[in-house]
């Protein structure tokens, strides 16, 4: 047998450096008798480690990250296997328990006796629970929600190597050629794909919808990696530009609404757009690329002998990476074609606007806009376990204090102090598992609840649901929880000297080493509460600051729906014909103002961008050539959306074709293309040897059509009535705009039913107020903040709550000490002083620590906020303040029941 | 005197701990010295931290299967006294079963073409 005691060090040995000092500390993690026996060979092993690691800050990170993991999973382990041992009874003669049986019943009676210590404080473990239940039903909401939305992979094989392909602005999609050219140019993509996304009427028997569709290249299904849920996908030959078949394949969802999830539906026809389709296959529920609107996908037929346009972005890409390349190398060979493309087609893409090829992860691509938003609210509820945790941590030392006296005598009686740690941690742990299942039971509302409250725009949410991720999480956190709020109380609680514990009858002192812990718990408690509150202050300002940016027309009572001109029987005339007696119908419902119709509403509507040449100057190449987002509307557009004319005249019904081509254009356009100069009288035209000469005839205020938060485009607005010979054609789906004298929703029906009497079988979509539209473009943010307030309350409330517990419980054990002041002649306003000092100074230094520990957690909020800087001063100032006034009510409360202490009955009772 | 369980009711091995047997088979290491030779042998994939080594070390040495050889330099360090550990003659037959009873894996898996039979 080896001797237990570390040898000396040997002589003329070097002081312990700072990383030995640290690594042996941690040591202390271990059971004493493991470190007895192994300490100084982990010490050894240490310096080896540490001697033969690279000096790098990176390594040295790495070194101390692999031995803190270490420390933590294998301390833990070693701890639990040395209590099973150590309880386990000296075997005596007898039948012999293995012992497993004989852990299990100690394991039996730890839980009986924690379960009638609950029972026996219903209140305190009620509070308890409620705090826990809180917590980790928050946490496994919200992990469920992010789970389902950026955890789960995409549907698709191998997903890691799909990447999605377009172009930086200003061209931001991609041209026929391109496509073409990327295809046969790069050796880095093992398929790709390019596809746009139409919306068409569908029509089923006599019913017809409007569905979001995809038209996609030959490999756009193999690039994916999805196969159908039922029948087959495009064959090659119907991607021939000759090919007669007419085929589709249509989504889960649409195969549910439109054919009640009929299985002999393959076969069958519908109409796209007028055009008799035979559906060849459904996909699988949950495939929904590109869009989550998808509802059929047909094949593009095009012509690689005439291609529109090189500089006709409208397609988008999606590519497989070779399984040997990187998503570098795809970048890095797009990078060439690109720049070889500058020199061969000079005239397509001026040097003032390079193309430069954006290749992103799929994931990122489908995914990205909504992980901010996620990731703060997962960090946000990070913060509300913890608070909880402490909170509960705080409460477990009120009542180790309370249960001195009687783990003294258990103690006395010969219970050995891990047995009494062991009951305490069986406890803790008790409370995080019946915690933790009401919280699920809470997490499972809440995340349905989360789903249904949840903005359309994030993606992904139709299946929620609970896999091993969140089960791993919940489980992870629960025990978590359960050693972080119960190991302080038990090693407090062990720590206990009897003898003085028995002397004071169970009296007890704030002053100690737990009066002290728990006066650090209020303080940690604090600074969390802070953090939270100054996150969700940031966003709050960010979304006042986003809301008052003026949008230059006014939402307020205007109601938008798609109109589609049936597909079959109408020409530009009729079309025509057709909008104008819609427009007389709906004018005549009562309520109803003013109405009109636009191409593309603005934020929600789609966005396009048409080279343009001016009068007077002489352009050579389109790449050079100015452009402006283009815009068909009807007269009394500008004044139903409430948009200001600066200059000039709106359109008239005397702008039909045959009259004089017109246009109007925004400030922006004209101050880009006409600085300091009045624009009205002079003349523009689209890039094209046909297209008419058309004269500016108003100028009107610039909108913000891309949303709060988008650029101002160039803008530039045709007449419906000309725009098949002005804007190249003219678009058979328009938004109709109303202004109401009564709330939008009120005359929807009536709107709808005056479009049918002009015409029953024209399709509506899209129905939505305008101030929803613009609602819309901000219910991420506004879904965020919303929690998020909501969850900087709850920790402010458990915070109060935490203040109020601890200088109440000081009050209550100083209640003798208050009452020998008071007879000495203490005044109440000194007793007042006494009691909220300690209160001031716990929130005080709370504070400071949780405004430090804001402006650092805060830079990872900034790309959500606008207009505030992470530090901004008012969001800080405003957080202090109302944390000092939660502060001073929780601690007004103690304090006065501190006054009303009688001396003679505070001094009687002891 | 307790006797001895068989080497066969402590299989199957845990892979670390098949591992630290394997390379105490060589001859008497100190715990620095078993992670070394554990990375070598996996090339680097396997890096043992102290706590893992030491507790594997421990539960080897409760079940008879390792022993210290006491205190001794190490070779290649300064004049610092570090344990060694070797392998008991009970650990040797504990690693020879449970390398016996992978052998038997390893032929099934040859049979039954899951990996290429070994020509030798």
């Amino acid at each position: 047998m080896t001797p237990h005691r570390p040898p000396p060090r040997p002589r003329g040995a070097v002081p312990p450096s700072t990383g030995e000092r640290v690594y042996r500390a941690l040591l202390r993690l271990y059971p004493s008798s493991f470190r007895r026996r192994y300490g100084d060979d982990m010490m050894a092993f240490y310096r080896d480690r540490a001697r033969h690691a690279p000096r790098t800050v990176r390594a040295r990170a790495r070194l101390w990250l692999a031995l803190a993991g270490d420390v933590a999973v294998n301390a833990a382990a070693e701890r639990l296997a040395f209590l099973v041992e150590r309880t386990r009874p000296v075997p005596a003669a007898g039948p012999v328990s293995t012992p497993r049986e004989e852990s299990m019943s100690v394991l039996i009676q730890d839980v009986r006796f924690a379960l009638r210590g609950m029972l026996g404080r219903p209140v305190f473990s009620a509070t308890i629970l409620a705090t826990l239940a809180l917590g980790i039903g928050a946490n496994a909401a919200i992990f469920i929600v992010v789970n389902a939305a950026l955890l789960r992979p995409l549907p698709y094989s191998h997903v890691e190597q799909i990447v999605a392909f377009v172009h930086a602005d200003p061209y931001s999609q991609v041209s026929e050629g391109e496509f073409v050219d990327y295809r046969r140019g790069l050796s880095a993509f093992a398929g790709l794909a390019a596809y746009s996304t139409p919306e068409a009427t569908v029509g089923a028997g006599d019913e017809s919808i409007r569905a979001g569709g995809a038209r996609v290249s030959s490999d756009f299904f193999s690039v994916l990696g999805v196969v159908p849920e039922l029948g087959r996908t495009f064959a090659p030959d119907e991607f021939l530009p000759r090919s007669a078949s007419q085929v589709t394949v249509i989504s889960h969802a649409l195969w549910q609404q439109q054919f009640a999830g009929d299985p002999r539906v393959v076969g069958r026809t519908v109409t796209i757009n007028g055009t008799p389709v035979t559906i060849i296959g459904v996909m699988p529920a949950g495939f929904d690329f590109p869009k989550v609107t998808t509802g059929f996908w047909t094949p593009w037929r095009f012509n690689p002998d005439s291609l529109w346009g090189r500089n006709n972005h409208y397609l988008r890409m999606v590519g497989r990476l070779a399984p040997t390349a990187t998503i570098g190398a795809a970048r890095a060979q797009a990078g060439t074609l690109d720049a070889r493309w500058l020199k061969d087609f000079p005239e397509t893409y001026g040097v003032g606007k390079p193309i430069v090829a954006a290749i992103t992860p799929l994931g990122d691509y489908v995914l990205g806009a909504s992980r901010p938003y996620l990731g703060a609210l997962l960090g946000a509820v990070g913060f509300i376990l913890l608070i909880a945790c402490v909170n509960v941590a705080s409460l477990l030392l009120v009542r180790g204090e309370a249960r001195r006296k009687e783990l003294a005598i258990r103690t006395a009686l010969g219970a050995s102090r891990h047995r009494v740690v062991r009951q305490m941690l069986t406890e803790s742990l008790l409370f995080a598992i019946i915690g933790s299942a009401l919280g699920i039971g809470l997490a499972w509302f809440g995340a349905r609840a989360l789903v249904a409250l949840a903005p359309d725009g994030l993606p992904r949410l139709h299946d929620v649901g609970v896999d091993y991720r969140v089960v791993a999480f919940t489980t992870a956190i629960t025990i978590l929880t359960g050693l972080l709020f119960g190991l302080g109380p038990a090693v407090f609680g062990a720590r206990n000297d009897s003898i003085t514990a028995l002397r004071e009858g169970g009296r007890t002192s704030s002053r100690g080493a737990s009066g002290v812990a728990r006066r650090v718990l209020v303080v940690v408690e604090v600074a969390l509460a802070v953090v939270l509150l100054t996150g969700a202050g940031l966003l709050v300002r960010s979304m006042v600051k986003l809301q008052a940016i003026d949008l230059g027309f006014s939402p307020a009572r205007v109601m938008t729906m798609r109109l589609t001109v049936p597909p079959v029987g109408y020409n530009d005339t009729t079309t025509d014909l057709l909008f104008r007696d819609v427009l007389a119908s709906v004018g005549r419902v009562p309520g109803v103002q003013s109405v009109a119709l636009d191409g593309a509403l603005p934020i929600s509507g789609d966005d396009s961008d048409w080279s343009i040449m001016i009068d007077g100057r002489v352009i050579k190449n389109i790449g050079d050539s100015p452009s402006a987002k283009p815009e068909q509307v009807t007269p009394g557009y500008f004044s139903t959306m409430g948009i200001r004319l600066v200059r000039g005249r709106d359109f008239a019904e005397s702008d039909r074709p045959g009259a004089p081509p017109v246009v109007v254009i925004n400030q922006a356009l004209a101050n880009k293309l006409w600085p300091g100069v009045n624009p009205i009288g002079r003349t523009l035209k689209m890039f094209s040897d046909q297209a008419p000469w058309l004269t500016i005839v108003g100028v009107v205020g610039d909108i913000r059509a891309r949303g709060f938060q988008g650029a101002i485009p160039e803008t530039m607005y045709f007449p419906y009535a000309q725009s098949a010979a002005s804007a190249y054609y003219m678009p058979r789906s328009m938004s109709l705009v109303a202004r109401t004298a009564l709330a939008p929703a009120d005359v929807a029906n009536a709107i709808r039913a005056a479009v049918h009497s002009v015409q029953p079988r024209m399709p509506i979509s899209e129905i939505a107020s305008m101030d929803d539209v613009v609602g819309q473009s901000i219910a991420a943010r506004r879904f965020t903040t919303v929690l998020l307030v909501g969850f900087a309350g709850l920790a402010l409330l458990l915070a109060g709550v935490g203040i109020y517990g601890v200088i109440s419980y000081g009050v209550s054990q100083r209640t003798y000490e208050i009452g020998v002041r008071m007879a000495l002649g203490a005044s109440p306003g000194s007793v007042l002083a006494l009691v909220m000092n300690e209160g001031i100074r716990m929130t005080a230094v709370g504070l400071v620590l949780g405004l430090a520990g804001a402006a650092v957690v805060t830079g990872f909020l900034r790309s959500l906020l606008v207009g505030v800087g992470a530090a901004d001063a008012p969001t800080f100032i405003g957080v202090g303040v109302v944390l000092a006034a939660v502060a001073v009510c929780a601690c007004a409360f103690p304090a006065r029941r501190a006054i009303a202490v009688s001396p003679t009955e505070a001094l009687r009772n002891d | 005197v307790p006797s001895r369980p068989s080497p066969e009711s402590l299989l199957p091995v845990k892979p670390v701990e098949l591992l630290v047997l394997s390379m105490l088979s060589a001859g008497d290491r100190h715990g620095y010295g078993i992670r070394q030779d554990i990375v070598d042998h996996t090339n680097g994939a396997l890096a043992l931290e102290a706590g893992n080594l030491y507790r594997t070390i421990r539960r080897l040495e409760h079940d008879g299967l390792i022993d210290e050889t006491g205190r001794r330099p190490a070779a290649d360090s300064d004049d610092e006294r570090r344990r060694y550990y070797r392998l008991t003659p009970f650990g040797r037959r504990v690693l020879a079963a449970e390398l016996e009873r992978l052998r038997a894996l390893v032929r099934l898996g040859e049979a039954r073409r899951v990996i290429a039979p070994l020509t030798a």
